[in-house]
């Protein structure tokens, strides 16, 4: 029989027509469905020994209390821990997603110099060049750690300074340093025994401190309530994620809160609400009313409500002496519910803002905020887990990441009593990464090890008597029998917290109303953030929802 | 014994931080992909923004996390899925979804009234390393599946796995918290055995201040929400009333 052409293209029409009714299309269409969904390199979990550790976050000042899951050394999920005196099992929103930002693609991981790859001896050997030819300034952004003592200790062997980037809930403070004489980072807000808060733009409920801190107080005290035993006014111009869970929105225009604090305390004055502590501001209630766009018996209403219920206490949202001067009109420093005095320890830094003249090089340690450009000429070594892009910096240094390296947690910005904690290194840090205190040892071999530093601490801190050990229970200090004891439990997730203030050891005397501050931009969530990078997962709350605007100049 | 594992969500405490988003996004190894939107992502607790439509000062804003809703009566996503991909645990009350028998048709995702359910768009993918930092207690989804809340299912097991280790039969409460309940930094959101008349979440559900988003259709959703404000309280009724008759339908079903 002869097959012809045309028979081969019928026999093939009615097989393929044939095909469609019996299961194997269908089937091989789905096992290539199945198969394709389970490619051998989706990402497969990790597996190994499960472990749990306590440890302090590091990505900020606050050094909230975390909860480390680990699964074969490497930490996969981090939790509030409940105990924690500061954060009361809180953690910010990034925090959530911070044990992923090791595996950032903008980790850095070599060492630049100019936009070009180079290396640590080249660095090392620039940097000790520089340190021949002329002062060396170093820059920090968390002082008060052992890592800057080393780095302050290295600045002042070297003739050079040691400077500050302090965050805006110490800068708020300033004033108080100006006036007083005591450092910033040595006072707080004892916000547990105020009865009404009057914020200034501070993004109270939204980034400001220590998250668990005053979201927990408010959340006890406030939240709900018609008549809440703790009052929140927030001053804001727009209605903020503060001012929409606020007890009382008052909005302003935008850069007027210095004005309606003087009206405020004009009315105070004049009123005799409160008793005479300070200057009568030139700033009338006439005049508050028409740069703040708030009537003048808004305000006059505002200042009675502000009084009502003491103490009160009003906090900036950066260095604004205007709002400084009201605490001192409605009595808030130095006293119960005010404006306290943690430390007689703590010191005063000068602020890196200014302008640096005659330095050779400018270091800056891994803590600074990315978005911090130092006033200088110098040349400039910058330490830095991750690269954020455009940076005038000559050098880019790896600096360990998140949990990658020990470190001590003093005090969080504001907070009404001292603290100390450590942080245990639990991620294994690339070999290519080193702190700016070790770049620093290779300089000069005599600086002591932050460890070293800590040790001491620990001892100082048990020698001291003074204070309690919280961890799953609290023993007071006098109680623990040894210092191996105190900071075996330090470094295993304990936190040190010291005696109350006292109230007589803090005062302000101010002669005239302060002339009004420059406007400060308020801060959002991200204020505290120094990294210029996010954890992947927030993307979740800017770009998978409309719960936040997407932050300008961060990766994610 | 059964339970019915519910939640109740005080909107007076929520300051819209979006933790519990990012927590539960964290446990249950969901990516973060660049190109996701708020369509196209994965939000199994999503923070929500609602306002009282007011100007100045009198303007006020409430946020309502909506994961969810575990419906126990006629389950939606039950009745119309052809896979039998999507249960509700008998033991515990809770909606499970089972992405190796989902077939990725969306049926379910067109019934939720709640818009609690997300498809999988795209392969699940992390920068090179990141796998290390994913949940061992949880698999990672296939793309083409469709997938939501499960009240942190993995954790229940775990507590079942702690409470069969000390020779008991029942779980104790504090094992089982799901992450955003973990995570809430002003404690909003409460959880519990909606089953057990003693269990604080239980109580809390049935106060005067508690209610449930779009009642009226009959589905007895196990998340409840709270608030002292009578606007937020009036907006969720508010929903119910656009539609007596449907109401009273979905009460005689």
């Amino acid at each position: 029989m002869k097959v012809t052409r045309r028979d081969l293209l019928v026999w093939s029409a009615g097989a393929a027509a044939g095909l469609m009714v019996t299961p194997v299309p269908w089937k091989v269409l789905d096992d290539v469905s199945i198969w394709s969904q389970n490619w051998p390199w989706i990402p497969q979990p990790p597996r190994g020994p499960v472990e749990v550790k306590q440890s302090s976050c590091t990505l900020c000042p606050n050094g909230c209390g975390l909860r480390v899951r680990m699964v074969g050394g490497w930490p996969v999920g981090v939790a509030g821990v409940a105990s924690h005196p500061v954060s009361r099992g809180a953690l910010c929103p990034l925090g959530f997603g911070a044990h992923q930002l090791n595996w950032h693609p903008q980790r850095l991981r070599a060492v630049r110099h100019r936009g070009n790859t180079s290396t640590w001896g080249e660095a090392h050997a620039a940097f000790a060049k520089a340190c021949s030819e002329g002062p060396v300034v170093v820059i920090d952004g968390w002082p008060g750690r052992a890592a800057s003592q080393v780095l302050e200790n290295f600045a002042k062997s070297r003739r050079g300074e040691y400077r500050v980037v302090l965050s805006p809930e110490t800068r708020a403070l300033l004033p108080y340093e100006r006036w007083s004489g005591a450092p910033a980072t040595s006072l707080g807000y004892d916000l547990e025994n105020a009865q009404t808060i009057v914020s200034f733009g501070a993004p109270l409920l939204d980034g400001w401190g220590a998250p668990g801190r005053f979201t927990r107080l408010w959340a006890e005290r406030a939240a709900g309530m018609t008549d809440p035993q703790l009052r929140l006014i927030q001053i804001d111009a727009t209605l903020s994620r503060t001012a929409a869970r606020a007890w009382r929105w008052a909005p302003v225009r935008a850069g007027a809160e210095a004005a309606l604090a003087a009206g405020v305390a004009r009315v105070l004055l004049e009123e005799h609400l409160v008793a005479s502590r300070g200057p009568m501001p030139h700033t009338t209630s006439a005049e508050a009313a028409d740069q703040t766009g708030l009537t003048a018996d808004a305000i006059r209403d505002l200042a009675r409500t502000i009084v009502a219920r003491g103490p009160v206490v009003a906090l900036a949202n950066d260095d604004n002496p205007a709002i400084a001067a009201l605490n001192v009109v409605l009595g808030a420093v130095g006293t119960r519910g005010g404006v306290v005095r943690r430390s007689k320890t703590a010191k005063s830094y000068v602020a890196a803002d200014a302008e640096i003249r005659s330095a050779r090089a400018v270091l800056i340690n891994s803590s600074v905020p990315w978005d911090f450009v130092p006033r200088t000429d110098a040349e400039v070594f910058r330490f830095a887990a991750w690269d954020g892009g455009s940076s005038k910096a000559d050098w880019l240094l790896p600096a360990p990441g998140f949990l990658e390296e020990l470190t001590d947690v003093p005090a969080a910005p504001a907070m009404a009593t001292e603290t100390y904690a450590v942080a245990q290194p639990l991620a294994k840090a690339p070999h290519e990464v080193r702190s700016a205190a070790q770049f620093l040892a290779g300089i000069d071999a005599s600086l002591p090890t932050a460890e070293k530093i800590i040790r001491a601490r620990c001892q100082d801190l048990f020698h001291g008597r003074a204070g309690t050990l919280c961890a799953q229970d609290q023993t007071p200090v006098s109680k623990v029998a040894s210092a191996q004891k105190l900071e075996e439990q330090l470094w295993n997730g304990a936190v040190w917290v010291g005696e109350p203030f006292r109230a007589e050891s803090f005062r302000c005397e101010l002669k005239e109303w302060p002339t009004v501050a420059a406007s400060v931009p308020s801060q959002n969530w991200l204020s505290s953030w120094s990294a210029p990078i996010l954890p992947p997962l927030a993307s979740k709350v800017f770009q998978e929802s409309d719960l936040r605007e997407r932050p300008e100049g961060r990766i994610a | 014994m059964t339970a019915r594992y519910g939640m109740v969500i005080d909107l007076d405490r929520c300051t819209g931080c979006g933790s519990c988003m990012v927590a539960c996004a964290a446990e249950n190894n969901v990516p973060a992909l660049p190109q996701a939107t708020a369509r196209t992502g994965l939000t199994p607790m999503l923070v929500r923004k609602v306002s009282n439509e007011m100007d100045g000062a009198a303007r006020r804003e409430v946020f309502i996390p909506i994961t969810c809703m575990h419906c126990e009566r006629d389950t939606p996503c039950v009745s119309v899925c052809p896979q039998q991909a999507v249960e509700v645990d008998k033991a515990t009350g809770i909606v499970m979804q089972m992405p190796q028998r989902c077939l990725g048709c969306r049926y379910c995702m067109t019934a939720c009234a709640y818009h609690a359910r997300y498809f999988n768009w795209r392969d699940p993918a992390w920068p090179a390393g990141m796998e290390k930092s994913l949940n061992p207690a949880v698999a990672v989804r296939m793309r083409g599946v469709v997938e939501k809340c499960n009240f942190c299912h993995g954790r229940l097991h775990a507590a079942k796995e702690k409470a069969a280790a000390a020779g008991k039969r029942e779980i104790d409460a504090a094992d089982y918290v799901p992450a955003c309940v973990e995570a809430c930094p002003t404690a909003a959101i409460h959880f519990g055995n909606l089953a057990d008349s003693n269990d604080p979440v239980s109580q809390e559900s049935r106060s005067s201040d508690a209610f449930r988003l779009l009642a009226r259709l009959g589905t007895e959703p196990k998340v409840y929400y709270k608030s002292k404000e009578a606007w937020v309280r009036q907006l969720a009724e508010s929903v119910s009333a656009r539609n007596p008759e449907a109401s009273r339908e979905a009460k005689h079903v």
